[in-house]
Parts: C-alpha cells; structure tokens; sequence
C-alpha cells in the first residue's frame, strides 16, 4: 500500500506557477521548502441556496437602484442622445456578444493546443509557450488593442482578435497545468488496463483536468468582459462607448449607467461559471 | 519618422511618463501591501473572515478597470485620485489572499513554540509567523505589480498619469504618422517597466526571504 500516494486537490497547480483572474497564485518562491499544510479545503462544492440566490439578488437590486435613478432625474440633450433611441441596450448587446465570440474562439484554441502541448514531442516546446506567455502578462490589453487597430483598421472584428489573443494564455497554461497535475499512477494504472491513448486521454485524463480547465474557462470570461469594454477605443462598441462618451461630454448619468451595466454584466458572467464550474466538476473529485 | 528617431526626438517626455507610471504603480502597491497584509492579519485565524477577505477582493478583481474608474469619476473627479483607488483596490487581491493562504500555511508547532519560550503574541507574529509567510506574500505583491501596469495604462483615460497617456495620444491620432510610435512606445515602455519590477522582486526576495526556509 503506497502511502504517499498524493493526489492532488482539484485546484493545485504545480509549484511555481501562478495566474492572476483565476486566482491560483500561492507561493512561487519556496514551495518546496516547506510544504504549505493543507489549507482548511475550498467550501462546499455543491450548489447552495445562497449560492443560487444571493449575486443575482445583489446584482437585481443594484440595476433597479440604477434604473430608479436614471428615470428620475432630468436628462439633458445630450444625455438624452445618449441613452435613448436603444442605444444602451445596443451596446450592451454588442458587449454580450463581444464577450460570447471572443470566449468561443478562446476555448476552441486554447484546450486542444493545451491538450496538444502536453502530448509526447510537443512537451518540449511548454517553456517557449510559458517564457511567451510571461511577457504576455505584461503586456497592457489596450497596448495590445491599440497595436491591432492600426494594423488591421477598426471595428468589432480587431477588438474579438485582440481579445483572443489576450485570453488564450490562461486557458492554454490552465488547461496544460490541469493535464500536468494529474497523477501518473493513475494514467500508468489506466495504461496497465489496456487503454489507448486516446481512451487514457478521454476517460481519465481530461476528467481529473475538469476543475483547472474551468477554472481557466471563468478567467477567460472575466478578462474577456474586462478587455471587452476597451473595444471602443477601436471602434467595436460595447458598454465602453457608453463610459468614454460619459467621461468625454461629463455627463455622469451616462457614466454611472454604462459603468454599473458593465459591472453588473461581468459579476453575473463570473456568477454563471462559478455554477458551471460547481456543476460541471466530476463528483469524484469533490473535497 | 522612423521608431528610432521617434524615440530620440520624444524621449523627455517618454522619461517622465514612464517615471510617473512607476512611481504610481510603486505607490499603490505599497498601500495594497501594507493594507492587504492588514486584512490577512486580522482575518486569517477565523474561516469565517478569510473567506469574506477572499470573496470580497475577488469580486473587485472581476470588476472591469474601466467601468471601476467610470464609477469613481463621479465621487472623486478626474486625474490622480481615482487612479491611486482604482490601482490599490486591484493590487488587494493578490496580497490578501497570499496573506492569509501564507499565514495559515505556518506549522502550528512552530507558533506553539514560540509561545513555549515565552515571546507575546506580537513576537509571534513578527519574528515567527510573518518571516515563514512571507515568500508567498512576495508573490501576491509581484503578480499584483504586474497587473496593475497594465490598469494603470487604462486610467490615464481618466487623465491618470503614465505612459497610457501616450498610448491613448496615438489613439487618438490614428492615421497620422505618429500612431504607432506612440502606441509602441507606450506598450513596449509598459513591458519594459514590468520586466524591471519582477527583477527588483526576485532581488527583494533574495534579500529578504530568510535564509532558513530559502530553496
């Protein structure tokens, strides 16, 4: 009987790599030296009833507060123009979709080149994509969009690539750390069965890798909504242009609406991948 | 104009820029980390407050910079003040969070005997358990510096300072000769500044971590 068969809680990354929307950064520096303790375990998995209820509450209360004031207070021309005629729900539909293609395009690149990465040959090529991925982070997102505007002109399109490009690392090194993290015992004891790669792959692998591929899943959301609302300043839309219109005519009622829109939108994404992540978790690797 | 001359010709006012970005990103997170350290101090012993810490500076972080800048205009008006809320808001998470996995990652024996040789529990914590969690700490505060280069571009929008005004200067000049130059010094500026950070950490650290629990 082995007795350090250490399994890996659902959500351990391997030391030294962290991420920062996903919040999966603990120590880099001296893991090894003294193994942290188990930190009292991550709350329940299951949905609650306070899971369930308690953000879209928040969040139903704050749009009504907004909606209240808006409606009451006098509105100027230019406010006027601003929020009437179904702009506001023009741009928060061009946000929902902003957020919607880009994730789409995220997920479609990123798990199958992560799964690809952790494959035989290709292992070797990870620390180019990890050195890439570093300077990445730093890399401001409007710098990035700016790039892009000048080089393939503006509109929704050059922000959707700028977004990809900005959200495919997490998910690529979430999913590669998900797949890493899984214990070779179990991938040796599935090959010792018979399983072909692919089998290994489908039915042991990617299962056990469920909770950090989601987990890179959410950070794609958040980041994508994030990067979303600088889809302006080239020209794609969204509830950015309902904040910079706001800054630049100093029109507050303007500003605070596309600001709590946008915020409302973003906790509500997060919201709905946090019940993905709780429901889409294989039972077997709940704590 | 090539991006060389670009560089030359420009290069004061790139300096100042890129001086105010960083002497705003290093203000903030010296706030974030004294205030986030704070927070993990006083919450990490109870389930109960961690979680609220956690839960609470995690929301901040999905909140998107500019809708939070947006929502800061109004109380605080344009310019440096919502910059400086809106950078050590975000710089929280990653401290807080370090904190308080870091503290309770410190072996209960070791606070135990402490105790034992009689030192008062604000001994404890700055001689015993601070030092041991301090290398997780560190993290929180490079991963949280590395963010807020970034976010500190976005707020020059609100007229913030910081090499985002150049950024936003070939915005909004797209077209004319210049745009890229801008654009490039900017970003590349921004990258520059972040990769410099990160050395200064990994040298912070090696002079800090103390030398029992270094790898």
């Amino acid at each position: 009987m082995n007795t350090t068969s250490r399994q890996r809680p659902s959500g351990e990354r391997p030391p030294g790599e962290h991420d920062v929307k996903g919040h999966a950064f603990r120590d880099g520096i001296a893991a090894g030296a003294e193994e942290p303790a188990v930190v009292p375990q991550a709350p329940a998995r299951r949905l609650t009833w306070s899971k369930l209820l308690v953000t879209p509450a928040v969040l139903a209360l704050v749009l009504l507060a907004t909606y209240l004031w808006i409606t009451n207070i006098p509105l100027d021309p230019i406010e006027q123009n601003s929020l009437g005629g179904g702009n506001v729900r023009l741009r928060l539909w061009q946000q929902i979709q902003l957020v919607a293609i880009s994730t789409f395009w995220v997920l479609i690149i990123a798990i199958p080149l992560g799964i690809a990465l952790t494959r035989g040959g290709m292992r070797r090529t990870a620390p180019l994509f990890t050195a890439v991925a570093n300077i990445g982070q730093a890399t401001p997102a409007i710098g990035l969009l700016a790039l892009l505007v000048i080089w393939l002109g503006i509109g929704p399109s050059t922000a959707i690539v700028g977004m990809v490009a900005y959200a495919v690392l997490p998910v690529l090194s979430n999913t590669v750390a998900g797949l890493r993290a899984v214990d070779p015992q179990l991938v040796e004891a599935a090959r010792g069965i018979g399983m072909t790669g692919a089998g290994r792959l489908v039915k042991v692998e990617l299962p056990l890798a469920v909770p950090l591929i989601l987990a890179g899943v959410r950070t794609a959301l958040v980041l994508n909504v994030g990067t979303a609302t600088l889809a302006t300043f080239g020209g794609g839309g969204g509830l950015g242009d309902l904040i910079t219109s706001g800054i630049q005519t100093q029109r507050m009622p303007v500003l605070v609406l596309g600001s709590v829109l946008t915020v409302v939108l973003a906790l509500f994404l997060d919201w709905l991948a946090s019940l993905a992540e709780t429901v889409l978790t294989p039972r077997g690797l709940e704590a | 104009m090539s991006f060389w001359s670009y560089l030359s010709a420009r290069h004061e006012q790139l300096l100042t820029d890129a001086f105010q970005h960083a002497s705003a990103v290093f203000q903030c997170m010296v706030i974030a980390t004294a205030l986030g350290i704070a927070i993990g101090l006083v919450s990490y012993r109870s389930t109960w407050g961690g979680h609220l810490a956690i839960t609470s500076t995690a929301t901040m972080l999905t909140i998107p910079s500019l809708a939070l800048i947006g929502l800061l205009i109004p109380l605080v008006g344009l310019g440096v003040p919502p910059t400086v809320i809106a950078l050590t808001l975000y710089g929280l998470l990653p401290v807080v969070r370090n904190s308080i996995v870091g503290l309770r990652g410190v072996d209960p024996a070791l606070v135990d005997a402490a105790k034992g040789i009689g030192m008062s529990r604000s001994a404890q914590l700055l001689r015993v358990e601070l030092p041991l969690a301090w290398p997780p700490i560190l993290t929180g505060i490079r991963v949280a510096t590395q963010m807020l280069m970034g976010i500190a571009a976005i707020a020059a929008y609100a007229s913030g300072p910081g090499l985002g005004n150049e950024i936003f200067r070939g915005i909004a000049s797209l077209g004319s000769a210049n745009a890229l130059n801008q654009v490039l010094a900017g970003t590349i500026g921004i990258v520059i500044l972040a990769l410099l950070f990160d050395s200064a950490y990994v040298l912070l650290g090696r002079l800090t971590i103390p030398r029992g629990i270094r790898v």
